[in-house]
């Protein structure tokens, strides 16, 4: 089995391989989509820096601000979800002993 | 419970208080601060370990919320504190189980905090965001380039034949330009506050109108030459950046202690 097979096989093996493997790449892009605060931090500080510059005023800041907490409870739970690791919550001294 | 607005329930409610912490300072006695602490005037007041004090307020175990006022609550204790004592700043959101904790805490780091304290010993931050507005670096651009003044005047004279490519063209050198002047002016502002900062840090630009998102480490000592160079230069560049001046702050940027911190569970 050579060539032969890889062609004859091609439009049963192609397909389904190309589906599985965009299917990964999609369900990796929505993951890190979903689990990265970082966008939503941005928007944050261009919020902040749009009400300090005065071109908002403080009712359009705080709408804007309850979307994006909502968004960031959202990252939050999904890095939950997924066994990763976030901030907030209480924390304590690492019991570890490895030295720096 | 009031906090429900600003913060989320982490786990079982009612289940003992917490620690916020703002920051470490030195000092062996304790301290009350008042009753400014987040989550709507809590009693700031410090836990002590030898000469290190942790500034904390008592807190429901929830996750905080980086909303406005919980951030300017954070801001406004470390401020409080900034005016008598050189401070490590902690992060936002950062809540111990209990006294116990905040100690180990303390005793676990006290080389580090000390030695932390000691670099950071009178030394405040000043942030400094610079933001251009775009028509007028063009104009003034326009004013200095003949290439681009040339070419500019060309199309506007040959409006109908003038081509989709002259058009390109125009297009990229008020692009490169603009990037250069960008890189000038930053260079430039840097350059003069060199004299009269310890350090500085150029965080990431927030937004398409910013070219400048730094921080400057200033000695106590120079505080007053800094704020007069930065007046000056915001002087020297007030038809073409609006500048925005902030502080002074506890050194948040420059201040890089690797906590070994666990979740609490």
């Amino acid at each position: 089995m050579g060539l032969l097979t890889n062609i004859l096989l091609a439009p049963f093996l192609g397909p389904v391989w190309g589906t599985r493997w965009t299917l990964e790449k999609v369900d990796r892009v929505v993951k890190e989509e979903l689990t990265d605060d970082t966008p939503v931090k941005e928007e944050l500080m261009e919020l902040q820096l749009k009400l300090e510059m005065g071109e908002i005023d403080d009712a359009e800041y705080t709408r804007r601000e309850t979307e994006l907490m909502q968004r960031l409870r959202e990252v939050r739970d999904w890095r939950e979800k997924l066994g990763m690791s976030t901030s907030g919550g209480p924390v304590r001294v690492a019991e570890s002993d490895e030295t720096e | 419970m009031s906090d429900r607005d600003n913060a989320v329930e982490q786990t079982e409610p009612g289940d003992g208080e917490g620690k916020y912490v703002y920051c470490i300072v030195r000092n062996d006695r304790s301290r009350e601060f008042g009753e400014i602490g987040i989550g709507g005037g809590a009693r700031v007041y410090t836990v002590n370990h030898n000469d290190l004090a942790a500034v904390v307020s008592d807190t429901p175990i929830v996750i905080y919320d980086p909303t406005r006022e919980n951030v300017l609550a954070h801001e406004f204790v470390n401020e409080t504190v900034m005016r008598e004592f050189t401070l490590i700043p902690m992060s936002f959101g950062t809540v111990f189980r209990s006294e116990n904790d905040v100690l180990a805490l303390l005793k676990s780091t006290y080389q580090a905090f000390t030695d932390v304290l000691d670099k950071m010993q009178d030394k405040i931050e000043f942030g400094l965001k610079i933001l251009w507005d775009r028509d007028k670096v063009v104009a003034a651009i326009e004013r200095e380039n003949d290439e681009i003044r040339r070419l500019k005047e060309e199309i506007t004279r040959n409006a109908a034949s003038s081509t989709y490519f002259a058009r390109m063209q125009l297009g990229r050198l008020v692009e490169a330009a603009m990037e250069e002047a960008s890189n000038r002016y930053v260079t430039d502002i840097h350059e003069q506050l060199k004299d009269v900062s310890v350090a500085s840090r150029s965080n990431k630009v927030i937004g398409d109108r910013m070219i400048l998102n730094a921080a400057f480490l200033v000695d106590r000592n120079t505080e007053k030459p800094f704020d007069e160079k930065v007046k000056e230069i915001s002087r020297q560049y007030e038809d073409l950046l609006t500048f925005k001046y902030t502080g002074p702050w506890p050194p948040y940027n420059f201040v890089n202690i690797k906590l070994k911190l666990e979740k609490a569970t």
